[in-house]
């Protein structure tokens, strides 16, 4: 199995707040991997390094064989083999839903315009919002604006995937139509780093899960022995308080 | 091509024209030749736009003799000689006064005129001498020979000034009582007084000076020569007092063309339909030309604002801090007299694209502060989830942010149209005829402020109900 993302001695700072410790991750192809952790913990930050939204103060990051830290690569080109998938979907208000999905395939002249709107249909369908085609994003619901902003970032055809907790800001009962989609992605073979709350997902879905608290990695393992022997009592707490709500 | 880029070159190609148009113009004459615009019987404008007057017709009169050609340019008096200073233009003829103290930065020709400093004071006033003045207000007009005297006896008359920019406003002034008395040149006052100007001459003429044609020291020598050789050519030959005479002498309103029917709000409009219509085309014409550059200006400011790293923004802000911070007229003032005055050469700049210029950094200035504003109320996800998509970082500013910045900026840019209108009015400084010179010109010749200022004020009102209607109707399009 090949390497796609592998990062070494990771720290990133605000200011004088060190957000990330010195992260060491492998992520292998076809690997899904799930980060939980508390609020504070350094997921997102290590999601958003991972896309060079963030700069990180210190360490490497190497993607698909690209060294993020080397100012030779040119970020556009890495960026659009990994797809990122917001919390807050971020899906673009004055654009339809299709428009949403072809604007990067065109701009970027992967596609034609003809061809990007057979791709963009042909996900909607995957998604199961065929029908919503032409609409504006502000009538969707939460759950469909997160399917219809997977499907944008599928369109790209990334070989990565980094969700941003995903299902955070959804009304519970939209949050199965998304995780199923995101299981069926990983069933497809794709390549994931998910940021989530959702223990369930985790232990389903995920070969690899790995616990964050403080900015650091604090253990990593399969879910079986993660979920069912946590071995550091920072760990047993988190998952006494998540599990018994 | 795209649409944005069809308007751009459109915009090019009629700026060119415009140019184009103002060089040639210039080229056209051997001189330009700057004069007053409110000063009767030497200069005023009459019906239909045109100047006439002893100081215009001596110049006609000698031009034809001498064989050369000029262009008027009809300004504020002050404006006409910082122009003069300022080698904008070649000569001055406004009835001005020759003084040692102007003799330092112009050359006179030989005098054509002698006249003396009157005092004039409203109908009823019970003023009667100078002596009377103690601690009331005088209005004079900067720069004239009445200024100059009423000054000298300030101190033992005990009295307060007022200054104005040009005659009419100094008159009415006395005439509403905001000042009780002005000083003005005998054939000046005596002109006005004889068509319609309700005050009365209460003293004798005091301090008689000579009026003179003037260059700037040591240039144009040969216009200078050719002016005194015709000036002696028509008084030999009986023009010059055939000229003099037909303005002094000449009963009311047989210069002007004007009857007295013709003093109702309506009659007033119909008769100066032409000049006032010259006007508005004016402020048209700078208010949407203004308002096209001022948004380019703008948008480029806007986004150099929100670039990342440290060099575009801080350009935009000095140059939004700069040019919003300065007033207008100083502005006006400065590119259409400093400017070419630090660049030296006989560099001009003709007023309308001077005005431009102005109108375009001034408004830039702020629309460029709203634009910027609009473009950081974008929500920082939009930019994100556009650049992990793996788009660059323009195509992701224009497909992605601007476009929703710019909703967010509509009402701000139907405002800034409306102050753009507005504040053409400023450019009147720098001798631009647009609607409101056209105000003070018109009742600089029939003292119907109160008439002409509404019909201006109307006038005004319309177009900006136009323009919101306008703007709202694109409004509504977008969303």
């Amino acid at each position: 199995m090949a390497v796609k993302v592998q990062v070494r001695d990771l720290h990133k700072s605000y200011g004088k707040t060190e957000v990330l410790k010195g992260l060491d991750l492998d992520v292998q192809d076809n690997e899904v991997l799930c980060m939980i952790g508390p609020s504070g913990s350094g997921k997102s930050t290590f999601l958003r390094c991972l896309t060079h939204l963030e700069t990180p103060t210190k360490g490497q990051i190497i993607i698909n064989g690209h060294d993020l830290s080397d100012p030779q690569t040119n970020i556009n080109t890495v960026r659009e083999n990994i797809g990122m998938v917001f919390q807050h979907f971020n899906l673009f208000p004055h654009l339809t839903v299709l428009q949403n999905i072809t604007l990067a395939p065109v701009q970027l002249k992967k596609e034609t315009p003809e061809q990007a709107e057979q791709t963009a249909r042909k996900l909607l369908a995957q998604v199961g919002l065929a029908d919503k085609a032409d609409v504006m994003p502000t009538s969707l619901s939460g759950g469909q604006q997160q399917r219809v902003a997977i499907a944008r970032t599928l369109a790209m055809h990334p070989q990565i995937m980094l969700f941003d907790e995903p299902t955070s800001a959804l009304d519970p009962e939209m949050v199965g139509d998304v995780l199923a989609i995101m299981k069926q992605l990983a069933q497809d073979g794709m390549t994931m780093i998910v940021v989530t709350h959702e223990m369930g997902f985790a232990k389903e879905v995920a070969d690899q899960v790995v616990f964050m608290a403080d900015g650091l990695i604090q253990e990593q393992g399969k879910p079986a022995d993660l979920f069912n022997h946590p071995k550091s009592p920072r760990l047993q707490d988190f998952l006494n308080k998540v599990i018994n709500i | 091509m795209r649409k944005w880029q069809v308007m751009v070159v459109t915009l090019l190609v009629t700026l060119g024209g415009w140019f184009g148009f103002s060089v040639t113009a210039h080229a056209d004459a051997d001189y330009t030749i700057a004069t007053d615009t409110t000063f009767a019987p030497f200069e005023f404008q009459v019906k239909g736009g045109q100047y006439r007057g002893i100081d215009i017709d001596l110049l006609k009169a000698i031009a034809k003799k001498e064989h050369f050609t000029y262009q008027l340019k009809a300004l504020s008096f002050n404006a006409a000689v910082q122009q003069l200073s300022a080698n904008q233009v070649d000569g001055v003829i406004a009835g001005m006064n020759i003084t040692s103290a102007r003799e330092a930065t112009f050359d006179f020709s030989k005098p054509y005129y002698t006249s003396g400093v009157v005092m004039a004071v409203a109908q009823k006033s019970p003023i009667e001498t100078m002596a009377n003045l103690k601690g009331k207000t005088v209005a004079l007009k900067t720069g004239t020979a009445g200024a100059t005297y009423a000054k000298s006896v300030q101190a033992k008359y005990g009295f307060k000034i007022k200054y104005f920019n040009d005659s009419n406003n100094m008159y009415n002034d006395v005439k509403v009582g905001n000042s009780v008395a002005c000083f003005e040149d005998y054939p000046v006052m005596s002109y006005g007084i004889k068509n319609g100007i309700p005050l009365k001459i209460v003293s004798k003429q005091h301090d008689a000076g000579d009026y003179g044609f003037a260059v700037k020291k040591g240039k144009n020598a040969k216009l200078l020569r050719q002016f005194n050789a015709g000036l002696a050519a028509i008084k030999a030959d009986g023009t010059y007092d055939k000229i003099i005479n037909h303005y002094l002498h000449a009963k009311e309103s047989t210069l002007t063309g004007e009857t007295a029917n013709s003093r109702t709000f309506v009659g007033l409009f119909t008769q100066n339909l032409g000049t006032i219509g010259n006007g508005l085309w004016m402020t048209l014409k700078l208010t949407v030309v203004a308002i096209i550059l001022a948004t380019i200006l703008g948008l480029i400011l806007g986004v150099l604002g929100v670039m990342p790293g440290k060099v575009g923004p801080a350009i935009s802000s000095t140059i939004i801090y700069i040019f919003r911070g300065m007033p207008l007229m100083v502005l006006a003032f400065f590119i259409y007299i400093g400017f070419p005055d630090l660049i030296g050469h006989g560099f001009k700049i003709p007023a309308f694209v001077a005005g431009l210029i102005t109108l375009m950094l001034n408004e830039g200035a702020y629309t460029g502060a709203f634009v910027k504003g609009g473009f950081q109320a974008v929500d920082k996800g939009q930019m994100e989830a556009a650049r992990s998509l793996g788009l660059p970082y323009w195509a992701a500013m224009r497909k992605v942010v601007m476009p929703q910045g710019i909703r967010i900026m509509i009402p701000s840019f139907i405002n800034q149209f409306i102050i753009t209108l507005k504040d053409t009015s400023i450019l009147s400084v720098i001798g631009i005829v647009e609607l409101t010179q056209t105000g003070t010109l018109i009742i600089a010749r029939n003292f119907e402020g109160f008439k002409i200022w509404l019909m201006i004020a109307m006038i005004y009102l319309i177009i900006i109900t136009l323009l919101t209607w306008l703007s709202n109707w694109v409004q509504r399009r977008i969303n």
